[in-house]
């Protein structure tokens, strides 16, 4: 067996190698970091460039290639699976190698639905997350000058605004119906009286840029666990609710008491989301 | 300018619904949310550049979400049907029929609301050797170049590539028009080519189960909003969260 494992960021390159670990076997890492202690064989590339990694991988036939689940990641495990013409699975929550056959469970219907596939040797996959922690190794490391690609990168811009979600205990998360990108200093504020961060849905973020981009929450943002998790005027479509639903407790604010959110949460409080935060602060206040 | 446009008709996410442990997705059909910004940006690009905007779509050819793609302004659509739809045999299959008509672009979502892979237009790149850019949030074109903004969450890519070549893009490219009713009745004279396609899956689906979690769904609804946040608050401290 012969997997190779990418992920432009770290935590998923470790869970991606676990995976990868427990499949038995060699285990390729494909990074720009040369501090990649979780592999028998590490190729450090010197720099990101798609066409690069995507002739780099196929020329290395693997069994299985296993990605993270990042935009960068899924691009490039999409592109190989079309370059050597393998079966591709993605999203994938937990899978067991069947003689030649990988059985896998996969999220789909935008979050609603759990899938179980099956797929032959060669295959891709792209991991949502796992349980399991790679051993630590002394890999042998080879470092790779990438060819120049056909798409040149002129500029990247970070979006990061320094606070982490993913660990985060009580996250406020704002939508739409927060109604402007003023009135979400009330939603900070209420953060900030509970010892929490501020997210977002993705239009909010995403779009309207009313929280930083690199907050927003859901299916193709991040997945969040907090022990609380209050949804201001967030409508509570599936690909929110994605993101959402490790959390402990949910609590919706809505207007519309027959918002869809209300499937997906413990409490739906009835209000206007600045009113709520106004009020919600002045109770924690006085406590 | 060739512009090849990629949707797909799927169950409307916001219909499909769990009932005990099914998830129930025989839904009401429709263009799959991304796709209609895909066709928004063919459509825009035909209108500065001229030329022809054909969509394909692979798999479930309904026929009133193939004439709503139509009355956007899409010129004609190739409607391919196949069996076990994957992205192997989708990708195939837009590639087989694309092929010979010398696209400058393909546009696609970055992802259905279904299936939701994200690889169908990375795996159309690969079959037909052209570059790929996914997730476009805006795009520019002059002559042969094209430079693209990629949202990638935590960061924001500017890149620059020439034509032709096969994009992906979000919601956040444009806002897709509704088409008017002189258009949505226009769009029955629109050509539609029907053609099949077979292939050998290399995905099978075994299984289709809902996620649940069970939440509490309580309503607090009162007319003074402090009140409200009382009873909330009280809530909230016998679950132990605050
Ligand atoms: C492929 C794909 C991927 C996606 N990925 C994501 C993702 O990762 N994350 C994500 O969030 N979305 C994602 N989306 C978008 C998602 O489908 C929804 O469009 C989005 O979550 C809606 O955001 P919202 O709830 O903020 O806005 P809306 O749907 O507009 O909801 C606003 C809500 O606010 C309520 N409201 C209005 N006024 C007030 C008020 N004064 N006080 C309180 N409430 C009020 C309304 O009743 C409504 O329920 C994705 C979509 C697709 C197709």
């Amino acid at each position: 067996m012969k997997t190779v494992v990418f992920s432009e960021n770290p935590v998923f390159l470790r869970m991606a190698s676990a995976v990868a670990q427990s499949l038995g076997g060699e285990v390729i890492g494909i990074s720009n970091n040369a501090d990649v202690k979780v592999v028998n064989k590490l190729y450090v590339i010197d720099k990101l460039d798609e066409d690069g990694i995507v002739d780099l991988i196929a020329s290395l036939s693997p069994d299985v290639i296993i990605t993270g689940n990042v935009r960068r990641d899924r691009a490039i495990a999409g592109r190989i699976a079309g370059r050597l013409k393998l079966p591709i699975v993605t999203d994938v929550i937990s899978f067991k190698l069947e003689g030649k056959k990988i059985v896998a469970d996969r999220v789909a219907y935008s979050g609603m639905g759990v899938v179980t596939v099956e797929g032959e040797l060669p295959i891709v996959i792209t991991i949502a997350n796992t349980q399991l922690q790679p051993k630590e190794l002394q890999p042998s490391v080879e470092k790779v000058q990438l060819k120049e690609g056909r798409v040149k990168v002129v500029s990247r811009k970070s979006t990061s605004s320094g606070s982490n979600l993913s660990t985060a205990q009580i996250v406020v998360g704002v939508g739409r119906g927060i109604g402007s990108k003023e009135n979400v200093k009330y939603a900070e504020e209420l953060a900030n009286a509970l010892g929490g961060v501020v997210g977002g849905s993705r239009p909010v973020a995403a779009e309207l840029n009313w929280v930083p981009e690199d907050r927003q929450i859901g299916l193709s943002g991040l997945r969040i666990r907090p022990k609380l998790y209050i949804a201001l005027g967030i409508s509570g479509q599936p690909q929110h609710i994605a993101g959402i639903r490790d959390s402990k407790i949910i609590v919706a604010v809505n207007t519309d008491k027959n918002a869809p959110i209300l499937e997906n949460a413990d409490y739906l409080v009835v209000a206007d989301a600045v009113a709520f935060c106004k009020a919600m602060l002045n109770k924690l206040g006085k406590q | 300018m060739n512009i090849i446009v990629g949707f797909k008709i799927v169950p409307d996410d916001q219909m499909i619904k769990v009932v005990g442990d099914k998830l129930v997705t025989d839904a009401p059909l429709k263009v799959s949310t991304y796709d209609k910004n895909a066709i928004e940006e063919a459509i825009r690009l035909k209108e500065k550049f001229g030329g022809k905007v054909i969509g394909i779509t692979v798999g479930n050819n309904d026929r009133k979400s193939i004439r709503e793609a139509l009355a956007m302004g899409i010129d004609e659509v190739i409607a391919v049907s196949v069996k076990n739809p994957d992205v192997y045999i989708t990708a195939m299959a837009i590639a087989e029929n694309v092929k010979s008509l010398n696209p400058d672009i393909l546009i696609f979502s970055e992802m259905s609301t279904d299936s939701g892979t994200s690889a169908l237009p990375a795996y159309v790149a690969e079959l037909l050797g052209l570059p790929y850019i996914s997730n476009v949030r805006s795009l520019k074109v002059e002559g042969n170049k094209v430079t693209a903004d990629r949202g990638m969450v935590s960061y924001v890519e500017t890149v620059e590539a020439t034509l032709p070549l096969v994009i992906s893009v979000g919601g956040e490219i444009n806002t897709p028009r509704i088409p008017s009713v002189r258009q949505i009745m226009e769009s029955a004279k629109k050509p539609v080519k029907e053609v099949k396609f077979e292939a050998q899956a290399k995905i099978a689906i075994k299984e289709i189960k809902p996620l649940i979690v069970n939440r509490k769904k309580i309503i607090i609804e009162e007319n003074d909003v402090n009140k409200a946040v009382d009873k909330l608050i009280e809530y909230l401290k016998a679950d132990g969260v605050i």
